[in-house]
């Protein structure tokens, strides 16, 4: 018998072919969107800013860094983070299998879990390529309102690194789905703003079977007081250590990234004629 | 080719179902080295063993080996293998180059490797002077060219052609037959499908019939001629005297049916050579008068796929 290519070189040969595919995707407008959407923001409250108009939080005018630990917790780890994951993630495969592009990826000799880890790791240099960027533009136009840039670097790197892991986690969780299932759009959205949102208010072990409850431990801004939702969940919060949320953040990661591999390997995909 | 021996596809009892539909029913096959034409109607189950042959599907039931090993879970097998799929499917963003460089580094090759041997195999299948172009402004000929190109790029010893020459103008089609054959002759082995047959006739003799997911015939296209002459055969006589001609052939146990068309009779023979022996003695008799024309529809190389789907 021939010899198997390894997967990661195989998946190293994916990601090239497929990470211009992705940046030149309908799906980066929609990403280019989505984090368009806080930078225009920023902007706006740079300009309000400067003309002396500072943004008012629960009835108090809040600073540069507070305002940006805010669109750091309700925009990007509850909402825009998960989002990437689950419209990305879950179309790793589904894209091929629409386009009936995949076979030509099944008819080379690469193992067909490096189709599915070539393509999340150019979802990964993607969305990383896209939204820290993003960040950083809004942390520079936000943070500098009664605040310093200097001061607020290290919150930054934390930042930078915190959506990263959650990017790679949310994205290996949904690439599993979508190599599972055959319409996996709806249940990713179900799991990351149903399961996920619900199970963190209900006090118990439930919440460790969600990616957000690690990704909450590593944010290193206090978590906003703005709703009832918030102080709920802010008085069952029990976050695990940074260190344990790290190491259950790769472990989801690495299983997700296996059970996705071994899923894509087995199943046949049919194209619709 | 694996040596020792010439079968490149075997596929044992191989049937494959979707849910309860079935869409290959214990095919039993051995595809020899060359070319091979797979023949069938839209939906007769050539699409359904292309994916198993090409391991994207994974038989329900049976075995199936191509150029000596299973198909299934083996991607290293890739390397000696081809694929041109039907479907209508690109990365229309990429220009042909770029699209077939990517396909060919799949196989291990470095950058300018594949390079070189995408332009060389877009330069096969005539399509030097567009390589350059978005495929998304690819005419539907150049489409299916540039994905035979991917196919042949990485000079693999089992090319395996779904309905390559669809949407080909007659010329194009020309030179990818010709090419074809001449790969053949370059001593690759091809397994092409259609569902016209005169396309298959003009690539190789050897043929195998498909219809609603069985194996009707495979062989020869003389040997699918003689299988033909083992079922009912219709012919066609202009004669001058029909009618005593029908007379003469209605006690023969052989012929089952006759009919009377304008100017001739239509004979059904279970037996077609004594039915041509009988006719040739009568017409050189001379007793029925002139016997003007005889002619058989099962005589054509379509006519006899079609009689045998309809079997």
């Amino acid at each position: 018998m021939t010899t198997r290519p390894s997967v990661l070189s195989s998946a190293l040969r994916v990601f090239d072919f497929s990470l211009g595919q992705m940046l030149w995707s309908r799906r980066s407008v929609f990403l280019a969107l989505l984090v368009g959407a806080p930078v225009l923001l920023a902007v706006v409250v740079r300009i309000f800013a400067a003309a002396g108009w500072l943004p008012v939080l629960n009835g108090a005018q809040v600073g540069g860094p507070a305002l940006f630990g805010v669109l750091m917790w309700l925009l990007f780890v509850r909402f825009v983070v998960p989002v990437l994951g689950v419209f990305y993630g879950t179309s790793l495969m589904a894209d091929e299998v629409d386009d009936k592009t995949i076979t030509y990826l099944f008819t080379r000799p690469v193992p067909r879990a490096s189709v599915l880890l070539g393509k999340y790791l150019a979802y990964l240099a993607c969305v990383v390529m896209l939204l820290l960027p993003a960040i950083v533009i809004i942390y520079f136009l936000v943070v500098p309102v009664g605040g310093s840039i200097g001061q607020g670097f290290p919150l930054l790197a934390a930042d930078l690194g915190m959506v990263a892991v959650g990017v790679a986690a949310y994205g290996a969780v949904f690439a599993f789905v979508g190599a599972w299932l055959k319409r996996p759009l709806i249940v990713g959205l179900v799991f990351a703003f149903g399961w996920e949102q619900t199970v963190l208010l209900i006090p118990g072990y439930l919440k460790r079977l969600t990616v957000a409850y690690y990704l909450q431990a590593l944010v290193p801004h206090a978590m906003p007081q703005e709703s009832a939702l918030s102080m709920l969940m802010t008085a069952f919060q029990d976050l695990p250590a940074v260190w344990v949320s790290l190491v259950c953040l790769t472990g989801i990661t690495l299983l997700a990234l296996w059970m996705g591999g071994k899923a894509v390997e087995n199943r046949e995909f049919i194209l619709e004629q | 080719m694996t040596a020792g021996t010439d079968v490149v596809v075997s596929a044992e009892h191989v049937s494959k179902w979707y849910g309860q539909v079935i869409g290959l029913n214990d095919v039993i096959l051995k595809v020899p080295a060359g070319i091979t034409g797979l023949l069938g109607p839209n939906g007769a189950g050539k699409s359904t063993l292309m994916k198993l042959i090409t391991g994207q599907l994974k038989p329900s039931k049976g075995v199936l080996t191509v150029l000596g090993e299973p198909i299934w879970h083996n991607a290293p097998i890739f390397s000696r293998i081809g694929f041109c799929p039907e479907q209508d499917a690109f990365y229309e963003r990429m220009t042909g180059l770029e699209w077939v460089t990517a396909l060919v580094g799949l196989n291990g090759q470095g950058e300018t490797a594949s390079r070189e041997m995408a332009a060389r195999a877009l330069e096969t299948v005539g399509l030097s002077d567009v390589s350059g172009k978005r495929i998304a402004a690819y005419s539907k000929g150049m489409r299916q060219r540039v994905k035979l190109a991917q196919a042949i790029a990485h000079d693999p010893e089992l090319l395996i052609l779904d309905e390559p020459l669809s949407g080909m103008d007659p010329l194009v089609r020309r030179r990818i037959i010709r090419l074809i054959k001449e790969w053949g002759r370059a001593g690759k082995s091809i397994l092409v499908s259609s569902h016209i047959l005169h396309e298959i006739e003009s690539m190789t003799p050897n043929i195998v019939l498909i219809n609603q997911g069985r194996i009707l015939a495979e062989g020869n296209v003389h040997q699918i001629r003689d299988l033909i002459d083992e079922h009912p055969h219709t012919v066609y006589v202009k004669a001058d005297d029909t009618r005593e001609l029908a007379r003469r052939f209605l006690t023969d146990d052989h012929v089952l049916s006759l009919r009377f068309e304008e100017g001739a009779v239509v004979v059904q023979t279970g037996r077609p050579d004594i039915f041509y022996t009988r006719l040739t003695d009568l017409a050189a008799s001379g007793e029925l008068g002139t016997i003007h024309e005889v002619t058989s529809p099962d005589d054509n190389l379509q006519a006899v796929f079609q009689y045998l789907v309809k079997a």
